[in-house]
């Protein structure tokens, strides 16, 4: 009884005050801003520092200003409570899965793209809004902004996309999505080649993972490998999206202009990973091209599976 | 022993006066390439500005385990890479002068890639059409593992044999750089036969095929021939026969790997090997 009180004291703030940053619990000010050049530290550093479960001997003589992904544990999960030895396996289970759908709703939202953030009245609600308002006008000049800022290198190079959240990567969501790639990929091919495909699909991705970043590290790019390697693994996503529906046989004729959205949208979600690199403006569109190789194979292997 | 110590010297002294030493002149080269964004003035002299974000080699030392050695591979812009592509599709002039001597690796790797994607894509869809009965259709993965053992052997393996057989035949002019810059280059007109070459029809392929071998046999030789012709006559003339036939090897690989329809490639799944 006194165990289970103490034990509840002890998860409950740090869970839910300081540890765990949920991007439904956060406001906009939370978020990077495109448009503004402010590191999106502040808020958060102002969030550990002024925590009141986790301090410590150690944790008072830190100064208050200390980056994000310094853990108050070194070493184990950041994102955790001081203890997690007495909570059950499906809370650390459910932490970890939330962690890894937080990042991929933060990498997957092209935000250079489309304004804002994903739940800022700027971005896709906002531009929703402006067509349904505005009719055909409207939707005209949503259309040509996206595309000027699609053109724009410019605009992709002088941001710095490395949230708070991107900047602690893990390999979780691209060994996941990697997996599930190259199990429904696997589904579809001959019978005496699912073994292949699938170490194919798997080999390939690792690969053109390390070979993108690689590349675009010897274009003069300063881009961190993992954190690169983790965005590119998160953006397979709707490359999953396409091999699930690749795996329960929809018609040819819709997949064309399907596969080719959800491409686009890898496509515009890794490229991501160029913002604050350092590439000069007349290399980005060599920066881009291993990328969109990668993608553009992948979705073709979805395609005719 | 007295590498490290011009190594040290140069890390010390960075705007110094060792010009004639290769390092300064990738400095210098560096800084022209950030500001110029006309291909043709990419060697001006050195402006006398910052060294750019790119210029990791400023930091001294080019250990061979480290990026930024390779980064001098890699040193090209996107108009420069589009002029060498389009150099390598209707030559002009001589393909080894539009490299400038910056011949980069950029060029041949994505383009031996790109050139796999779309053997695979269009031999997928040639035996799609190819294929005849009611059961679906299902693609063959070896296909693709297939075009990349091909094309990335092919673009590896025959310049580094080529390039030590002209170093074994005393051309001193020889670099390996240019051999796979120029083979990987080469590569490229493969692009528009395979985008067009999954018909049906037999006559067509053969064409199609045999204007690729065409192009960049021609591509290949005329720009390797004053290299060649560094050696002597008679070997000059068998290093010549001997890239036009294994080029010939290649293109008939991809011929029959890619867009026979049906027979050979059910019987004789073995014959990717005939290219390296």
């Amino acid at each position: 009884m006194v165990g289970a009180s103490s034990r509840d004291n002890y998860a409950n703030p740090s869970l839910d005050d300081d540890g765990l940053i949920d991007p439904d619990d956060a406001d906009i000010n939370d978020f990077d801003d495109p448009l503004g050049h402010q590191t999106s530290r502040q808020p958060l550093t102002g969030n550990i520092g002024s925590a009141p479960g986790g301090g410590s001997s150690s944790s008072s003589s830190r100064p208050l200003n200390q980056s994000a992904w310094t853990s108050r544990i070194p070493g184990e999960d950041r994102s955790a409570p001081q203890n997690t030895i007495d909570e059950s396996v499906w809370e650390t289970l459910r932490r970890d899965l939330l962690a890894v759908w937080a990042k991929m709703r933060e990498v997957l939202y092209p935000k250079y793209l489309l304004g804002g953030t994903m739940f800022d009245a700027d971005g896709l609600r906002g531009a929703y809004a402006n067509i349904r308002g505005a009719g055909l006008a409207g939707a005209r000049e949503e259309i040509t902004g996206l595309a000027n800022r699609f053109m724009d290198s410019e605009a992709l190079l002088s941001q710095n996309n490395m949230t708070s959240g991107l900047r602690d990567w893990d390999l979780w969501g691209p060994l996941i999505f990697c997996l599930l790639l190259s199990l429904l990929l696997s589904f579809n091919a001959r019978a005496d080649q699912k073994d292949v495909v699938f170490s194919g699909v798997f080999a390939m991705v690792w690969i053109g993972e390390a070979v993108v970043t690689l590349q675009i590290k010897l274009l003069g790019g300063s881009i961190s490998f993992a954190q690169s390697v983790c965005i590119i693994g998160y953006t397979l996503f709707p490359l999953v999206i396409a091999a699930l529906l690749s795996a329960l046989g929809i018609p040819t004729v819709a997949r064309i202009p399907v596969y080719l959205f959800l491409v686009a949208w890898s496509l515009a979600a890794g490229v991501s990973i160029l913002g604050g690199s350092g590439v000069v403006k007349n290399r980005v569109a060599i920066a881009v091209y291993p990328l969109l190789v990668f993608y553009l194979g992948l979705g073709c292997l979805c395609f005719i599976s | 022993m007295s590498g490290s110590g011009y190594d040290a010297v140069v890390d010390v002294d960075d705007d110094g006066d060792l010009g004639h030493t290769d390092l300064q002149e990738d400095l210098e080269f560096h800084n022209s390439n950030f500001n110029d964004t006309t291909p043709g003035a990419r060697k001006a002299p050195s402006s006398g500005l910052p060294p750019p974000v790119t210029a990791s080699t400023s930091s001294g030392k080019r250990m061979l385990w480290t990026i930024s050695f390779y980064a001098q591979y890699f040193d090209v812009d996107t108009s420069a890479v589009l002029s060498r592509c389009w150099a390598a599709l209707y030559p002009r002039a001589n393909f080894l002068d539009v490299l400038e001597g910056n011949s980069d690796l950029y060029g041949p790797f994505w383009i031996a890639t790109t050139v796999v994607l779309i053997l695979f894509l269009g031999g997928t869809i040639s035996q799609y059409l190819a294929q005849t009965g009611d059961h679906p259709f299902a693609y063959d993965f070896k296909l693709l593992s297939g075009a990349a053992g091909l094309i990335y052997g092919y673009t590896l393996f025959i310049p580094i044999v080529l390039y030590l057989a002209l170093r074994y035949f005393g051309s001193e002019s020889a670099n390996l750089l240019e051999c796979w810059a120029l083979y990987g280059y080469a590569n490229l007109i493969w692009v528009p036969v395979a985008l067009i070459s999954w018909s049906p029809i037999t006559i067509l392929n053969w064409v199609f095929v045999a204007i690729g071998f065409g192009v960049s046999v021609f591509f290949l030789l005329r720009n390797l021939y004053p290299v060649l012709s560094a050696t002597d006559r008679q070997t000059s003339k068998i290093l010549l026969v001997v890239v036009i036939a294994l080029h010939m090897g290649l293109s008939l690989t991809i011929k029959i790997l890619f867009f026979a329809h049906g027979s050979p490639v059910a019987s004789n799944p073995d014959g990717g090997s005939g290219g390296d």
